[in-house]
């Protein structure tokens, strides 16, 4: 009996959790045509990855290596003359499982905010400037919660007190708040409705160290309560140390690594992954760190073959010719380098 | 005995704003005191949220903003008594700065070169333009690029890394003594940020600079400041010896921005290739 039941539990763990976003070989190029001049900068270029339900997934990458691209193609919220050139994103919450993208408007503004939802970089820019913050919250989630109401305001004082804000906050207008204030307001504002699904570009950017660790910890803290997926996307390393169940390392437009985060700290296996970690300075440690040579690709005319062989230590010729593709590795691991046994076939 | 390379004694800045009947004054920074030894290179770091008043500790270094109280002396003369363009021309031989984001300190409508040939000629000994290529060049070298590879180019043509390696070639070019950096990696991508923090380490000891770093970054801080300064509304809470100081700080405020780091507490050391 106890036997069956232990074997159940295991059973139950060893089943991977439920996908809630799922994004295959996804493409997203900015394209422009002027004057009969074709331009095409490849931002996204064939990105496949999931992220499970009740898990902190990271993004990481330096500027211009797509992040911001990507999530802008997840959430659909492209405009020309970025464009969607191949590839699905599909939620779970999308009734029909089809890609976001064939999603009617409709459908979009059913699940938008109820379901999928942002806390943004900028939080002056989410909020708007000439309204209080209460309504604010009207605008944006009323519609979901049945509209305003006594019961609305209590479930938002509720829920501002979870940020450790006073229900004052909300008779007070965007520029008397604190950077930090504003911040945790946006994320009351992006977590009110229990969404399934909430994406997080550079939460913390714009506040000071001591305030960010505070605010991480709340994100964190909301969704383990609300067990929706977060998708956090940031340059910063030690956030991702700090927050993240997995990681993924973006660059150039395609992604190079993801593993469990203690296991792409412990073990890294792309050069590039493993130059980010090495060259981290910490408190305490003493050892050189080098930089790395060369710069980021450019999108508009990436390199042939592997985006990363120019600044890389490893590159061979097959690196110069062929792309690698992400290829499991160990369980949860999967990396696109041929130096190091992944990519596909073997160098 | 020589007069110190910087001296700062008591310097505070108070800015005030609002009407002439309700008058209100900030105060930014109060009693700061610090000095810099000439001919002891060294990089002496600044740390500080934002609002600590580090930057106009910066800006009244470089000159730009008058203290309101005490003075700043650079190599014995009060900077207060500059006067003219002359005196302010070696005042700016000897003090060069460099900012936070370099897309924001070159004209994006002029090529990069001509800014920097300049420099060259001012504040340079280039009398012609074929001098002002060669020292131009050579400053380049000395921050790992060339003047083929930049020469012609736009601002908006090179990465972060590589512009701001030219604003650190464009401050050598006048010789300083003094260099005074206002985060100078915060808008550097992660896999070139610590070949110019390297570089910083390299100008101190094969060009003898000092300099003055800027941050809130105490991990780089901790990587390249032989002495460090925290601050907080303007004023200083702890100072001293960087290894020191971060290792055990003493003030309440600095082991709250200590333990602010995120550090990935995976490895005890960092992972080698």
């Amino acid at each position: 009996m106890t036997g069956a039941a232990a074997l159940a539990i295991d059973a139950g763990q060893a089943a991977p959790a439920k996908a809630v976003l799922r994004v295959e070989g996804l493409k997203a190029y900015y394209r422009t045509r002027h004057f009969g001049v074709n331009r095409e900068v490849r931002a996204v270029d064939g990105v496949t990855f999931e992220v499970r339900a009740n898990e902190i997934y990271g993004l990481a990458g330096e500027s211009s290596a797509g992040k911001s691209t990507l999530i802008k193609t997840i959430a659909a919220a492209m405009r020309p003359p970025l464009e969607v050139v191949g590839g699905s994103v599909g939620f779970s919450f999308l009734t029909g499982g089809t890609s976001i993208h064939q999603a009617t408007s409709a459908q979009l503004l059913a699940i938008r905010w109820r379901n999928l939802s942002y806390i943004m970089q900028g939080s002056m820019s989410v909020l708007n400037p000439v309204r209080r913050v209460r309504r604010s919250f009207e605008d944006f989630a009323a519609r979901h919660m049945g509209g305003r109401g006594a019961a609305f305001e209590a479930g938002v004082v509720g829920h501002l007190a979870r940020v450790r804000l006073d229900a004052s906050v909300l008779d007070a207008y965007p520029h008397e708040l604190s950077g930090g204030m504003r911040q945790r307001v946006a994320i009351a504002l992006a977590t009110i409705c229990r969404p399934d699904f909430v994406i997080a570009d550079e939460p913390t950017t714009a506040l000071d160290v001591v305030v960010q660790k505070d605010v991480l910890g709340m994100i964190r803290d909301i969704q383990r309560e609300m067990g929706s997926s977060l998708l956090l996307v940031t340059h910063d390393l030690g956030v991702h140390a700090y927050m993240t169940d997995r990681l993924a390392i973006m660059y150039g437009g395609m992604l190079v690594e993801e593993a469990r985060t203690a296991d792409l700290f412990l073990a890294p296996q792309h050069p590039y992954t493993r130059h980010l970690i090495a060259s981290l300075p910490r408190i305490g440690d003493d050892a050189p760190r080098v930089g790395l040579a060369g710069s980021p690709p450019n999108l508009a005319a990436p390199p042939p073959g592997c985006r990363f062989h120019p600044r890389c230590p490893l590159a061979g010729d097959r690196c110069r010719r062929e792309t690698p593709a992400m290829t499991v590795h160990a369980p949860d691991h999967r990396v696109a380098c041929f130096a190091v046994g992944g990519g596909g076939g073997t160098a | 005995m020589t007069a110190p390379l910087l001296e700062l004694t008591h310097v505070s800045k108070t800015f005030g704003f609002g009407g002439l009947l309700s008058r209100r004054r900030v105060p930014a920074v109060a009693d700061v005191g610090f000095a810099l030894q000439a001919g002891a290179p060294e990089i002496f770091t600044i740390v500080g949220q934002s609002g600590s008043g580090k930057t106009t500790l910066a800006r009244m270094i470089l000159g730009m903003e008058a203290p309101t109280g005490g003075s700043i002396h650079l190599h014995g003369k009060d900077l207060a008594h500059i006067r003219g363009t002359g005196s302010r021309k070696l005042f700016m031989g000897v003090v060069q700065p460099i900012f936070q984001n370099p897309f924001e300190a070159f004209n994006p409508l002029r090529q990069l070169d001509h800014y920097l040939f300049l420099t060259a000629r001012r504040f340079g000994d280039a009398s012609d333009q074929q001098r002002a290529r060669t020292s131009t060049d050579a400053a380049l070298r000395q921050v790992g690029l060339s003047l083929p590879e930049v020469g012609g180019r736009y601002p908006h043509e090179l990465s972060g890394g590589q512009l701001q390696r030219a604003a650190i070639a464009r401050a050598l070019l006048a010789k300083p003594k003094l260099i005074v950096a206002d985060e100078p990696v915060s808008m550097v991508d992660a896999s070139l940020r610590m070949s110019i923090v390297n570089l910083f380490k390299t100008l101190r000891d094969e060009l003898g600079i000092s300099i003055i770093y800027i941050t809130h970054d105490l991990a780089t801080a901790y990587y390249i400041s032989d002495r460090i300064m925290i601050m907080k509304e303007g004023k200083v809470v702890e100072s001293g010896d960087a290894r020191t100081v971060l290792a055990a700080p003493q003030h309440p405020y600095s082991r709250q921005l200590k333990d602010a780091v995120l550090v990935p507490r995976f490895t005890p050391h960092a992972a080698v290739p």
